[in-house]
């Protein structure tokens, strides 16, 4: 039984100087063979090769184009594929896909290559995600851990959990499966230490998780403070682009405006807000409403004062941020002499001195939230980094499992009673990459990716 | 006597009893045929039944209906409950038993079922009739015609014996002669043969052991009245004890300096041999940093002296076997009575088989026992069951019972046996089951008895039995259900366990959650109306609610399991087809023929990926109607899938 031959514009439409189309399945290359009659027969293979596309139809010139020839099953799929480069924009790179279709192939759905490959036991689950991360990384520490995770650095770290997890229970086997009269028993605070040891392995490794999805997603930073204290100024010298408005006037901003930004290499999402006041007027109400409920879903909150601002920080903003890290900012350090700003002074002692106007500090800044945010990772390079909620669901579930084991076996509870545990932790990983699954989980993945993919 | 059978037997060992009481019970007219009616349920190797794992099995083919538990409490000579230090889930029933009264029992059990009939002789070739097994023809050209064949041959293919110094000779047990017509026609039939070895100890004559110089070790004084069967109660016979000792430097030298004098070590022997029970050959090579080994010296019976020596199987020349005797504590001045000795001989690798264990190959004909690769008494008792039902349903024209993995340790057994296959003698730990918290020792009756009844393959009076016993569970759940107790009422329970005192009143249920806390001290405590019922139904009712949370845990994982075995691949699947399955795959799954997706990803070699495959290729396969209906005349049948899409 044979697949059908799958084809896609791999890069966006309309946009970019060329164009990306790749075809995969059995009759890829015998398409290729149909658009481009001049080659006769396949090109080497892995290289790429200058071909002219026609229309079989009437002949017609389509593109003058750089096609690839990866036979399978070395090829990203596992199956045929042909890549061709054409030129861009709208008419040329459709022209080719409508003539593909014609030759036999079928659009692909979205996520429809990475699924071959992950069928052809190319990639597995962990790899597939880190495929989607590496389409969608607007960071380098992103492309980073993406990268780190396609070249299996994350499924070699959970394989390694799982042979802890095997040994665990071969050690357990070992004390049920022999009864008391046979000889060297297996101590049981033995397995339950090692038991331990494992579950902080998995924590270990879940630890890089509230830093591997901010770097995912970005880590959510807010800028709130006073009325005209300087935040929108700020907001524009971080986003390296004028997107808010500045002016003189307190209470400008009415909006909460958001960029993504890459700060140190690191992802962040830079929300300006409304200054915080009470006020009259209804529209700049409506504008502090908004801030509050950008500052509820804040993974930092810079609370930017400008010097001589002698203001506390809001109680009712401590409450809302909880656990939430507030770095207090002073604005406008030009204006500033140098007798208030010294560490000698107590007042601001622990406060970043910035100027938008000058530049200075923003540096400073720039490394404290990325220390900040995502110290672990800055700390950790190289190490497999968890990016998905769905990673992290399933291994804080196995640590929990495994932790349960360790604590069950240490309130008394039979070792071949509390192997329950290992047995669900051992689910919970399978399921991580990707064994365990009928379609459900791999629906969830394969929902999230583009078509080309 | 007509010779028209619905099923027949070959073999008479702990395999072939079971098949042919099984299929007798089932209302199947069955004979059984062996070389020697005198040895029916003959213990060939260490006289004890049990064990770990293996007690639950034992249990599991009596809740069946099987010969194997009673015989064992009718000659129980000493009763252990392994494991009590740990939990209820790997609580392991051992008896030692007297080797001449076990076979006696089986005999006189057998001798009960009406429809069972026996014949002494040596099958030497099968009748196999378009492709279908037709009888067996024993030595002297005699022709047995059946509906269904189960072969349970045990060391017997082809079988040799090995002693050190001597050459080899064929036997299929020490003095009894092996079968080598048969094995010639199961090959010839086409099936995979391969060989495997195993061996047993020397036995000494207890009168020269100064068993002062051993420890003692009884049987468990708090279990007087432990029987392994369910439905029948025999009468226990008078206890032994067994006697221990351990092997020292001395003895390792005397092995060392004669190993190239063993059969095993000296490269008589080619097949694989058991890991978890190696010669004492291998125990000194492999594990040279181990200063002793321990010996089990265990009676042979009420009516000998002789002892058994468990822990020194050997394949080394008589004389070195009473060396290395004399040099263990105690046995300075021992007397051998019988020679240790390695024996190698067929097996069919157990791939071959449904998991019915009939053979795919050969409708109608049932392979069962060390026949398929195992040892030991219990899982040839286990498969012999599992054959001889699936024989008589056969016969009867009825769906087989497939045995589940979080069912019984048979259908452990043999799912692993049928997907996995085996590359040393298979023996059954708790640790291949993944549902451990569910087979248990205490409820074997409850899992198995009541499909069993509902099948009709029991007894009038078992089934008796079993609803009483079911009743009695009944009657202790009601009251669990309900009951409550004041602190007042629960103290001097929860002092004796040294727990928290209670505040208020409080479900029995909970409390029986506590560690040390048992239910029928509680039942006591509350001062409520007696509750008909037996220990041990108090027990199996105890573990459920003590363990309740786990057990669920557990019953989930399996649901879960269960899910992927509902997703069925056709029996003619052209996996060799289905380009999206790596090449390794396709040709382990056309090997192997796995019934469902759950089995499928058991079988070593299969990926995740091949599996999500699969899922797809059936699913494909059954969305093209056109082809479908041609590859369904020619006898592919629809995939069924339920829960797992």
């Amino acid at each position: 039984m044979t697949t059908d031959t799958i084809v896609a514009l791999a890069t966006p439409a309309g946009v970019g100087a060329t164009a990306l189309i790749r075809l995969s399945g059995p009759e890829a290359g015998g398409i290729l063979q149909g658009l481009a009659p001049e080659l006769e027969g396949l090109p080497e293979p892995r290289r790429a090769t200058l071909a002219t596309l026609r229309d079989p139809e009437d002949g017609e010139v389509l593109d003058r184009a750089l096609v690839t020839w990866f036979p399978g099953p070395d090829s990203y799929t596992g199956e045929d594929v042909v890549e061709l480069s054409t030129h861009g924009g709208w008419w040329t790179p459709a022209q080719v896909v409508d003539v593909c279709r014609a030759l036999g192939a079928r659009g692909a759905e979205a996520g429809e290559f990475t699924r071959r490959a992950y069928l052809h036991g190319k990639l597995d689950l962990l790899q597939v995600e880190a495929v989607a991360d590496l389409v969608d990384s607007r960071s380098s520490a992103l492309h980073r851990a993406a990268t780190e995770t396609l070249d299996g650095g994350l499924s070699r770290r959970i394989g390694s959990l799982r042979e802890g997890l095997v040994a665990l229970e071969a050690r357990l086997a070992h004390h049920l499966d022999f009864p008391e009269e046979d000889d060297a028993p297996v101590p049981l605070e033995e397995v339950a230490r090692q038991a331990k040891q494992l579950e902080d392995e998995v924590r270990a490794l879940l630890a890089t998780a509230p830093e591997g999805v901010l770097l995912r997603e970005g880590a959510v930073t807010v800028l709130a403070g006073p009325p005209n204290a300087g935040k929108s100024a700020l907001y524009n010298a971080l986003v390296g682009e004028r997107r808010a408005l500045v002016t003189e006037v307190p209470g400008t901003t009415r909006d909460a405006l958001e960029s993504v930004v890459e700060l140190g290499g690191y992802p962040f999402r830079l929300v300006d807000t409304a200054g915080l006041r009470e006020t009259e007027d209804r529209v700049e109400r409506l504008g502090i409403e908004v801030a509050w409920e950008a500052l509820g879903r804040a993974d930092l909150v810079l609370y930017c004062r400008e010097w001589g601002d002698d203001s506390a920080v809001p109680p009712e903003l401590r409450d809302e941020l909880g656990d939430v890290l507030l770095v207090p900012v002073r604005t406008k350090a030009d204006r500033a002499g140098d007798e208030v700003r010294g560490p000698h002074n107590e007042r601001t002692q622990g406060e970043v001195w910035v100027s938008a106007e000058s530049g200075e500090g923003l540096d400073g800044l720039r490394d404290r939230l990325v220390h900040l945010v995502f110290g672990g990772l800055v700390r950790a390079r190289g190490e497999p980094v968890l990016t998905r909620r769905r990673q992290v669901e399933a291994l804080r579930a196995a640590a929990e499992q495994v932790g349960a084991f360790a604590g069950a076996l240490g309130d008394g509870v039979p070792a071949d009673v509390a192997a329950t545990h290992l047995g669900a932790a051992g689910s919970h990983l399978e399921e991580l990459v990707g064994i365990v699954t009928v379609n459900d989980v791999l629906d969830v993945v394969f929902a999230s990716f583009c078509i080309g993919k | 006597m007509s010779q028209r059978y619905g099923v027949v037997v070959v073999g008479g060992g702990h395999a072939g009893t079971e098949a042919a009481a099984a299929a007798a019970r089932a209302g199947v007219r069955t004979l059984l045929v062996t070389p020697d009616l005198g040895r029916l349920g003959q213990m060939s190797c260490n006289p004890a039944i049990g064990g770990v794992a293996k007690g639950m099995v034992a249990r599991e083919v009596d809740a069946l209906g099987g010969v194997m538990g009673r015989a064992t409490d009718a000659s129980r000579i000493q009763f252990r409950m392994l494991n009590r230090s740990k939990g209820p889930a790997v609580w392991s029933p051992r008896a030692q038993c007297d080797r001449a009264a076990y076979p006696l029992a089986v005999r006189r059990i057998l001798e009960e079922l009406p429809e069972l009939e026996f014949f002494q002789g040596m099958v030497d070739g099968l009748l196999v009739e378009h492709g279908c097994a037709r009888g067996v023809r024993t030595r002297g050209g005699r022709e047995i015609t059946a509906e269904c064949v189960v072969v349970t041959a045990g060391t017997f293919l082809r079988g040799r014996i090995h002693v050190g110094g001597e050459a080899g000779r064929g036997a299929g047990r020490a003095g009894e002669a092996p079968s080598i017509e048969l094995a010639e026609g199961l090959e010839g039939l086409g099936l995979e043969v391969a060989r495997f070895k195993t061996g047993t100890p020397p036995r000494v004559d207890g009168r020269s052991v100064d068993l002062s110089r051993l420890q003692r070790q009884d049987g468990d004084a708090d279990f007087p009245d432990y029987r392994f069967a369910h439905y029948v109660q025999e009468v226990l016979p008078e206890q032994r004890p067994c006697w221990i000792t351990w092997t020292g430097e001395e003895l390792r030298r005397v092995v060392h300096e004669n190993l190239e004098r063993s059969a095993l070590h000296g490269g008589a022997i080619s097949g694989e041999g058991p890991r978890y029970c190696p010669s004492i050959e291998d125990k000194v090579v492999r594990f040279p940093d181990a200063p002793r080994h321990q010996v089990f010296l265990e009676p042979e019976g009420l009516e000998t002296e002789e002892l058994y020596v468990n822990g020194l199987s050997t394949s080394l020349p008589a004389d070195v076997q009473e060396d290395f005797l004399r040099t263990l504590p105690g046995l300075e001045e021992v007397v051998m009575t019988r020679v240790g000795y390695a024996i190698e001989y067929d097996y069919f690798p157990p791939h071959q088989l449904r998991h019915t264990l009939e053979l795919r190959a050969v409708p109608g004909l049932f392979l069962a026992g060390q026949v398929n690769g195992t040892t030991g008494y219990e899982e040839a008792a286990g498969q012999g069951i599992v054959a001889g039902i699936n024989a008589a349903l056969r016969v009867r024209r009825e769906d087989p019972w497939v045995f589940e993995r979080d069912e019984a340790y048979l259908g452990v057994l043999v799912d692993d046996l049928v997907t996995r296959g085996v590359d040393e003698p298979y023996r059954l730990f708790t640790s291949r089951a993944e549902f451990r918290l569910l087979l248990r020792q205490d409820n074997a009756v409850t899992r198995l008895g009541p499909a069993a009844r509902d099948r009709g393959l029991l007894t009038s009076s078992q089934v008796k039995a079993l609803t009483r016993r079911l009743a009695e569970e009944e009657r202790v759940r009601v009251w669990l259900d309900g009951a409550r107790l004041s602190p007042t009422e629960a103290t001097p329970v929860l002092e004796a366990a040294e727990s928290a005192l209670l505040e208020q009143t409080t479900p029995a249920a909970e409390l029986v959650k506590r560690p040390g806390v048992g239910l029928a001290a509680l039942h006591q405590a509350a001062g409520a109306p007696e509750v008909e019922a037996s220990q041990e139904a108090w027990r199996s009712v105890e573990v459920e609610a003590k363990y309740a949370g786990y057990v669920a845990i557990e019953r989930e994982r399996a649901a879960r399991l269960r899910e992927k075995a509902d997703f069925r691949l056709g029996e003619g699947l052209a996996y060799g087809d289905f380009d999206t399955l790596s090449v390794e795959a396709r040709q382990k799954l056309d090997r192997m023929r796995p019934d469902n997706l759950a089995q499928a990803g058991r079988i070593p070699g299969v990926s995740p990926a091949d599996l999500q495959n699969l899922v797809m290729e059936v699913r494909r396969m059954r969305r093209r109607p056109a082809v479908q209906a041609s590859e369904e005349a020619s006898g592919v049948p629809e995939p069924v899938e339920t829960a797992a899409e």
